[in-house]
Protein backbone atom coordinates (compact mmCIF):
# COMPACT_ATOMS: atom_id res chain seq x y z
CA UNK A 1 0.00 0.00 0.00
CA UNK A 2 1.45 3.33 -1.06
CA UNK A 3 1.53 5.83 1.78
CA UNK A 4 0.73 8.79 -0.45
CA UNK A 5 -2.48 7.16 -1.65
CA UNK A 6 -5.36 9.61 -1.49
CA UNK A 7 -7.72 7.33 -3.38
CA UNK A 8 -8.72 4.67 -0.88
CA UNK A 9 -8.21 6.85 2.18
CA UNK A 10 -10.48 9.64 0.91
CA UNK A 11 -13.10 7.10 -0.14
CA UNK A 12 -13.03 5.43 3.29
CA UNK A 13 -13.25 8.77 5.11
CA UNK A 14 -16.35 9.63 3.11
CA UNK A 15 -18.06 6.28 3.89
CA UNK A 16 -17.20 6.21 7.61
CA UNK A 17 -18.26 9.83 8.19
CA UNK A 18 -21.52 9.20 6.31
CA UNK A 19 -22.42 6.30 8.60
CA UNK A 20 -21.59 8.30 11.74
CA UNK A 21 -23.62 11.31 10.57
CA UNK A 22 -26.60 9.12 9.71
CA UNK A 23 -26.58 7.51 13.16
CA UNK A 24 -26.21 10.88 14.91
CA UNK A 25 -29.04 12.46 12.89
CA UNK A 26 -31.35 9.54 13.69
CA UNK A 27 -30.44 9.93 17.36
CA UNK A 28 -31.18 13.69 17.23
CA UNK A 29 -34.53 13.10 15.50
CA UNK A 30 -35.56 10.58 18.15
CA UNK A 31 -34.47 12.88 20.92
CA UNK A 32 -36.47 15.83 19.58
CA UNK A 33 -39.50 13.64 18.95
CA UNK A 34 -39.51 11.89 22.33
CA UNK A 35 -38.12 14.57 24.67
CA UNK A 36 -38.21 17.97 22.98
CA UNK A 37 -36.58 20.71 25.12
CA UNK A 38 -39.26 23.16 26.32
CA UNK A 39 -37.08 26.24 26.59
CA UNK A 40 -33.90 27.74 25.26
CA UNK A 41 -32.22 27.11 28.63
CA UNK A 42 -33.17 23.43 28.53
CA UNK A 43 -31.80 23.09 24.98
CA UNK A 44 -28.64 25.01 25.89
CA UNK A 45 -28.08 22.90 29.01
CA UNK A 46 -28.59 19.71 27.03
CA UNK A 47 -26.05 20.77 24.43
CA UNK A 48 -23.57 21.80 27.11
CA UNK A 49 -23.62 18.34 28.64
CA UNK A 50 -20.37 16.66 27.61
CA UNK A 51 -22.28 13.46 26.77
CA UNK A 52 -23.86 15.44 23.91
CA UNK A 53 -21.20 18.08 23.24
CA UNK A 54 -18.51 15.53 22.38
CA UNK A 55 -20.58 13.43 19.92
CA UNK A 56 -21.87 16.71 18.44
CA UNK A 57 -18.32 17.94 17.93
CA UNK A 58 -17.45 14.62 16.28
CA UNK A 59 -20.54 15.07 14.08
CA UNK A 60 -19.34 18.45 12.84
CA UNK A 61 -15.82 17.13 12.32
CA UNK A 62 -17.32 14.29 10.24
CA UNK A 63 -19.50 16.76 8.33
CA UNK A 64 -16.53 18.97 7.44
CA UNK A 65 -14.35 15.99 6.39
CA UNK A 66 -17.21 14.59 4.34
CA UNK A 67 -17.76 17.96 2.67
CA UNK A 68 -14.04 18.30 1.95
CA UNK A 69 -13.79 14.92 0.20
CA UNK A 70 -17.06 15.38 -1.69
CA UNK A 71 -16.43 18.93 -2.90
CA UNK A 72 -12.79 18.12 -3.68
CA UNK A 73 -14.12 15.33 -5.92
CA UNK A 74 -16.53 17.71 -7.65
CA UNK A 75 -13.71 20.21 -8.27
CA UNK A 76 -11.42 17.45 -9.57
CA UNK A 77 -14.16 16.40 -11.98
CA UNK A 78 -15.16 19.78 -13.34
CA UNK A 79 -12.35 22.29 -12.76
CA UNK A 80 -9.41 21.31 -14.96
CA UNK A 81 -7.19 24.41 -15.45
CA UNK A 82 -4.59 24.10 -12.67
CA UNK A 83 -4.70 27.73 -11.49
CA UNK A 84 -8.49 27.64 -11.21
CA UNK A 85 -8.43 24.32 -9.42
CA UNK A 86 -5.83 25.41 -6.85
CA UNK A 87 -7.77 28.63 -6.20
CA UNK A 88 -11.05 26.75 -5.82
CA UNK A 89 -9.51 24.15 -3.49
CA UNK A 90 -7.87 26.91 -1.42
CA UNK A 91 -11.17 28.78 -1.16
CA UNK A 92 -12.90 25.55 -0.14
CA UNK A 93 -10.26 24.73 2.47
CA UNK A 94 -10.46 28.28 3.86
CA UNK A 95 -14.29 28.18 4.05
CA UNK A 96 -14.34 24.79 5.78
CA UNK A 97 -11.66 25.90 8.25
CA UNK A 98 -13.66 29.05 9.03
CA UNK A 99 -16.78 26.95 9.62
CA UNK A 100 -14.72 24.63 11.85
CA UNK A 101 -13.50 27.59 13.90
CA UNK A 102 -17.06 28.83 14.27
CA UNK A 103 -18.25 25.38 15.38
CA UNK A 104 -15.48 25.23 18.00
CA UNK A 105 -16.47 28.66 19.27
CA UNK A 106 -20.13 27.77 19.66
CA UNK A 107 -19.88 24.19 20.85
CA UNK A 108 -16.77 24.12 22.98
CA UNK A 109 -16.37 27.72 24.13
CA UNK A 110 -20.09 28.33 24.58
CA UNK A 111 -20.22 31.72 22.85
CA UNK A 112 -22.23 32.52 19.78
CA UNK B 1 -39.30 3.20 -40.50
CA UNK B 2 -37.93 6.68 -39.74
CA UNK B 3 -34.33 7.28 -38.65
CA UNK B 4 -32.38 10.39 -37.75
CA UNK B 5 -28.65 9.78 -38.11
CA UNK B 6 -25.64 11.86 -37.07
CA UNK B 7 -23.62 12.78 -40.16
CA UNK B 8 -20.17 14.30 -40.29
CA UNK B 9 -17.54 14.05 -43.00
CA UNK B 10 -14.54 16.18 -41.92
CA UNK B 11 -13.41 16.50 -45.54
CA UNK B 12 -16.69 18.11 -46.62
CA UNK B 13 -18.71 19.29 -43.66
CA UNK B 14 -17.96 22.24 -41.45
CA UNK B 15 -20.29 21.02 -38.75
CA UNK B 16 -22.05 17.74 -37.93
CA UNK B 17 -25.76 17.54 -38.78
CA UNK B 18 -28.63 15.09 -38.34
CA UNK B 19 -29.96 13.48 -41.53
CA UNK B 20 -33.45 11.99 -41.70
CA UNK B 21 -34.08 8.72 -43.53
CA UNK B 22 -37.27 6.83 -44.27
CA UNK B 23 -36.98 3.17 -45.17
CA UNK B 24 -39.33 0.21 -45.29
CA UNK B 25 -37.59 -2.70 -43.53
CA UNK B 26 -37.86 -6.11 -45.20
CA UNK B 27 -39.09 -9.09 -43.26
CA UNK B 28 -35.53 -10.31 -42.71
CA UNK B 29 -34.44 -7.00 -41.14
CA UNK B 30 -34.74 -8.07 -37.52
CA UNK B 31 -31.90 -6.04 -36.02
CA UNK B 32 -31.03 -2.37 -36.33
CA UNK B 33 -27.80 -3.27 -38.15
CA UNK B 34 -29.81 -4.99 -40.91
CA UNK B 35 -31.63 -1.70 -41.51
CA UNK B 36 -28.35 0.25 -41.47
CA UNK B 37 -26.78 -2.10 -44.04
CA UNK B 38 -29.88 -1.71 -46.24
CA UNK B 39 -29.64 2.06 -45.81
CA UNK B 40 -25.98 2.00 -46.85
CA UNK B 41 -27.05 0.26 -50.05
CA UNK B 42 -29.11 3.35 -50.79
CA UNK B 43 -26.68 6.01 -49.51
CA UNK B 44 -23.14 4.66 -49.63
CA UNK B 45 -21.69 7.76 -47.98
CA UNK B 46 -23.23 6.64 -44.66
CA UNK B 47 -20.36 5.30 -42.54
CA UNK B 48 -20.38 2.89 -39.60
CA UNK B 49 -18.33 -0.04 -38.31
CA UNK B 50 -19.61 -3.59 -38.26
CA UNK B 51 -18.07 -7.00 -38.54
CA UNK B 52 -19.47 -10.16 -36.93
CA UNK B 53 -23.09 -8.88 -36.85
CA UNK B 54 -23.86 -11.07 -33.83
CA UNK B 55 -22.70 -9.16 -30.74
CA UNK B 56 -19.23 -10.67 -30.41
CA UNK B 57 -16.82 -8.31 -32.14
CA UNK B 58 -18.05 -5.09 -30.52
CA UNK B 59 -17.56 -2.97 -33.65
CA UNK B 60 -20.99 -1.41 -34.01
CA UNK B 61 -21.33 0.25 -30.61
CA UNK B 62 -23.39 3.42 -31.05
CA UNK B 63 -25.84 5.65 -29.25
CA UNK B 64 -29.35 4.44 -30.09
CA UNK B 65 -32.16 6.73 -28.92
CA UNK B 66 -29.87 8.12 -26.23
CA UNK B 67 -28.61 4.78 -24.98
CA UNK B 68 -25.40 3.01 -25.99
CA UNK B 69 -25.76 -0.42 -27.53
CA UNK B 70 -24.74 -2.70 -30.37
CA UNK B 71 -26.81 -2.16 -33.51
CA UNK B 72 -26.47 -5.86 -34.44
CA UNK B 73 -28.27 -7.13 -31.33
CA UNK B 74 -30.79 -4.29 -30.98
CA UNK B 75 -34.16 -5.55 -32.31
CA UNK B 76 -35.88 -3.17 -34.70
CA UNK B 77 -39.18 -4.05 -33.07
CA UNK B 78 -39.95 -1.76 -30.16
CA UNK B 79 -37.55 1.05 -31.14
CA UNK B 80 -39.16 4.45 -30.73
CA UNK B 81 -39.30 6.39 -34.01
CA UNK B 82 -37.58 8.30 -35.36
CA UNK B 83 -34.66 6.16 -34.25
CA UNK B 84 -31.93 8.66 -33.34
CA UNK B 85 -28.44 7.29 -34.01
CA UNK B 86 -25.32 9.08 -32.80
CA UNK B 87 -21.67 8.05 -32.41
CA UNK B 88 -20.54 6.89 -28.93
CA UNK B 89 -20.78 9.98 -26.67
CA UNK B 90 -17.54 11.77 -25.70
CA UNK B 91 -15.38 9.83 -28.18
CA UNK B 92 -13.74 11.86 -30.98
CA UNK B 93 -15.70 11.38 -34.22
CA UNK B 94 -13.78 10.23 -37.28
CA UNK B 95 -16.76 10.16 -39.62
CA UNK B 96 -20.53 9.68 -39.13
CA UNK B 97 -20.92 6.85 -36.56
CA UNK B 98 -17.22 5.88 -36.54
CA UNK B 99 -15.27 7.06 -33.48
CA UNK B 100 -11.61 7.18 -32.51
CA UNK B 101 -10.99 4.47 -29.88
CA UNK B 102 -7.30 5.34 -29.23
CA UNK B 103 -7.81 6.79 -25.76
CA UNK B 104 -10.11 3.92 -24.79
CA UNK B 105 -7.50 1.31 -25.71
CA UNK B 106 -4.72 3.32 -24.07
CA UNK B 107 -6.62 3.09 -20.77
CA UNK B 108 -7.24 -0.60 -21.37
CA UNK B 109 -3.52 -1.26 -21.96
CA UNK B 110 -2.60 0.75 -18.85
CA UNK B 111 -4.02 -1.95 -16.56
CA UNK B 112 -1.69 -4.57 -18.15
CA UNK B 113 -4.39 -6.82 -19.56
CA UNK B 114 -2.30 -9.98 -19.58
CA UNK B 115 -1.31 -12.68 -17.10
CA UNK B 116 1.80 -11.78 -15.08
CA UNK B 117 3.43 -14.93 -13.76
CA UNK B 118 7.18 -15.26 -13.40
CA UNK B 119 7.24 -19.00 -12.68
CA UNK B 120 8.60 -21.03 -15.56
CA UNK B 121 5.69 -22.16 -17.74
CA UNK B 122 4.68 -25.78 -17.11
CA UNK B 123 4.84 -28.28 -19.94
CA UNK B 124 1.15 -27.93 -20.67
CA UNK B 125 -1.05 -25.15 -19.27
CA UNK B 126 -1.16 -23.33 -15.90
CA UNK B 127 -3.89 -25.17 -14.05
CA UNK B 128 -6.69 -23.60 -12.06
CA UNK B 129 -9.37 -25.18 -9.86
CA UNK B 130 -12.95 -25.03 -11.21
CA UNK B 131 -13.78 -22.67 -8.29
CA UNK B 132 -10.96 -20.28 -9.23
CA UNK B 133 -11.99 -20.46 -12.85
CA UNK B 134 -15.58 -19.61 -11.92
CA UNK B 135 -14.36 -16.30 -10.45
CA UNK B 136 -13.58 -15.12 -13.98
CA UNK B 137 -17.17 -15.57 -15.15
CA UNK B 138 -18.83 -12.24 -15.84
CA UNK B 139 -15.41 -10.66 -16.43
CA UNK B 140 -13.68 -12.39 -19.35
CA UNK B 141 -16.73 -12.05 -21.64
CA UNK B 142 -16.10 -8.32 -22.23
CA UNK B 143 -15.78 -7.53 -25.95
CA UNK B 144 -14.38 -4.00 -25.51
CA UNK B 145 -17.18 -2.34 -27.47
CA UNK B 146 -16.80 0.77 -25.24
CA UNK B 147 -20.55 1.15 -24.69
CA UNK B 148 -19.94 1.39 -20.91
CA UNK B 149 -16.97 3.77 -20.89
CA UNK B 150 -18.63 6.06 -23.41
CA UNK B 151 -21.75 6.31 -21.24
CA UNK B 152 -19.83 6.94 -17.98
CA UNK B 153 -19.90 10.57 -16.74
CA UNK B 154 -16.68 10.05 -14.75
CA UNK B 155 -15.00 9.06 -18.02
CA UNK B 156 -16.47 12.13 -19.73
CA UNK B 157 -14.83 14.48 -17.20
CA UNK B 158 -11.45 12.71 -16.90
CA UNK B 159 -10.99 10.40 -19.92
CA UNK B 160 -7.20 10.74 -19.76
CA UNK B 161 -6.84 9.87 -16.06
CA UNK B 162 -9.80 7.67 -15.10
CA UNK B 163 -9.36 4.11 -16.41
CA UNK B 164 -13.09 3.78 -17.07
CA UNK B 165 -15.47 0.86 -16.50
CA UNK B 166 -14.21 -1.38 -19.34
CA UNK B 167 -10.58 -1.10 -18.22
CA UNK B 168 -11.48 -1.60 -14.55
CA UNK B 169 -13.56 -4.69 -15.32
CA UNK B 170 -10.46 -6.15 -17.02
CA UNK B 171 -8.23 -4.99 -14.15
CA UNK B 172 -10.39 -7.02 -11.76
CA UNK B 173 -10.36 -9.96 -14.17
CA UNK B 174 -6.56 -10.19 -13.68
CA UNK B 175 -6.55 -9.20 -9.97
CA UNK B 176 -8.86 -12.12 -9.14
CA UNK B 177 -7.11 -14.64 -11.44
CA UNK B 178 -5.45 -17.30 -9.25
CA UNK B 179 -2.65 -17.68 -11.82
CA UNK B 180 -1.65 -14.01 -11.73
CA UNK B 181 1.19 -12.99 -9.39
CA UNK B 182 0.99 -9.21 -9.69
CA UNK B 183 -2.14 -8.71 -7.55
CA UNK B 184 -0.45 -6.27 -5.17
CA UNK B 185 1.09 -4.18 -7.96
CA UNK B 186 -2.25 -4.06 -9.74
CA UNK B 187 -4.06 -2.84 -6.59
CA UNK B 188 -1.35 -0.24 -5.88
CA UNK B 189 -1.48 0.99 -9.46
CA UNK B 190 -5.20 1.77 -9.14
CA UNK B 191 -4.98 3.38 -5.71
CA UNK B 192 -4.74 7.07 -6.45
CA UNK B 193 -7.32 9.83 -6.71
CA UNK B 194 -8.05 9.21 -10.40
CA UNK B 195 -7.51 5.76 -11.87
CA UNK B 196 -10.24 3.97 -9.92
CA UNK B 197 -11.63 6.45 -7.43
CA UNK B 198 -13.20 8.83 -9.96
CA UNK B 199 -15.99 6.23 -10.06
CA UNK B 200 -19.08 7.74 -8.41
CA UNK B 201 -21.06 4.48 -8.63
CA UNK B 202 -23.37 6.04 -11.23
CA UNK B 203 -23.75 2.54 -12.74
CA UNK B 204 -24.51 3.63 -16.31
CA UNK B 205 -21.87 1.06 -17.30
CA UNK B 206 -23.80 -1.88 -15.88
CA UNK B 207 -27.06 -0.43 -17.20
CA UNK B 208 -25.93 -0.30 -20.84
CA UNK B 209 -23.54 -3.27 -21.15
CA UNK B 210 -24.80 -5.26 -24.17
CA UNK B 211 -23.20 -8.40 -22.69
CA UNK B 212 -24.98 -7.84 -19.34
CA UNK B 213 -21.71 -7.63 -17.42
CA UNK B 214 -21.32 -5.48 -14.32
CA UNK B 215 -18.29 -3.18 -14.25
CA UNK B 216 -19.78 -1.46 -11.16
CA UNK B 217 -19.62 -4.72 -9.21
CA UNK B 218 -16.01 -5.31 -10.34
CA UNK B 219 -15.06 -1.80 -9.20
CA UNK B 220 -16.75 -2.39 -5.84
CA UNK B 221 -14.83 -5.65 -5.41
CA UNK B 222 -11.52 -3.94 -6.20
CA UNK B 223 -12.31 -1.31 -3.54
CA UNK B 224 -13.12 -4.00 -0.96
CA UNK B 225 -9.86 -5.81 -1.78
CA UNK B 226 -8.01 -2.53 -1.22
CA UNK B 227 -9.73 -2.07 2.15
CA UNK B 228 -8.76 -5.60 3.23
CA UNK B 229 -5.25 -5.06 1.90
CA UNK B 230 -4.76 -1.85 3.90
CA UNK B 231 -6.00 -3.22 7.24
Amino acid sequence: MRRTATGLRAWLVQRVTAVYMLLFIVFLLFHFLLAPPDSYEAWHGWMRNSRIAIPASVFFAALLLHAWVGLRDVLMDYVHPLAWRISALALLAFSLTAIAAWVVRILLMGTA
Amino acid sequence: MRLSIFRFNPEKDEKPYMQDYEIAPEQTDRMLLDVLVRLKGRDDSLTFRRSCREGICGSDGMNINGRNGLACITPVKGLKEPVVLRPLPSFPVIRDLVVDMTRFFKQYHSIKPYLINNDPPPERERLQSPEDRAKLDGLYECILCACCTSQCPSSWWNPDKFVGPAGLLQAYRFIIDSRDQATQERLDDLNDAYRLFRCRTIMNCTEVCPRHLSPSRAIEKIRLMMVKDSS
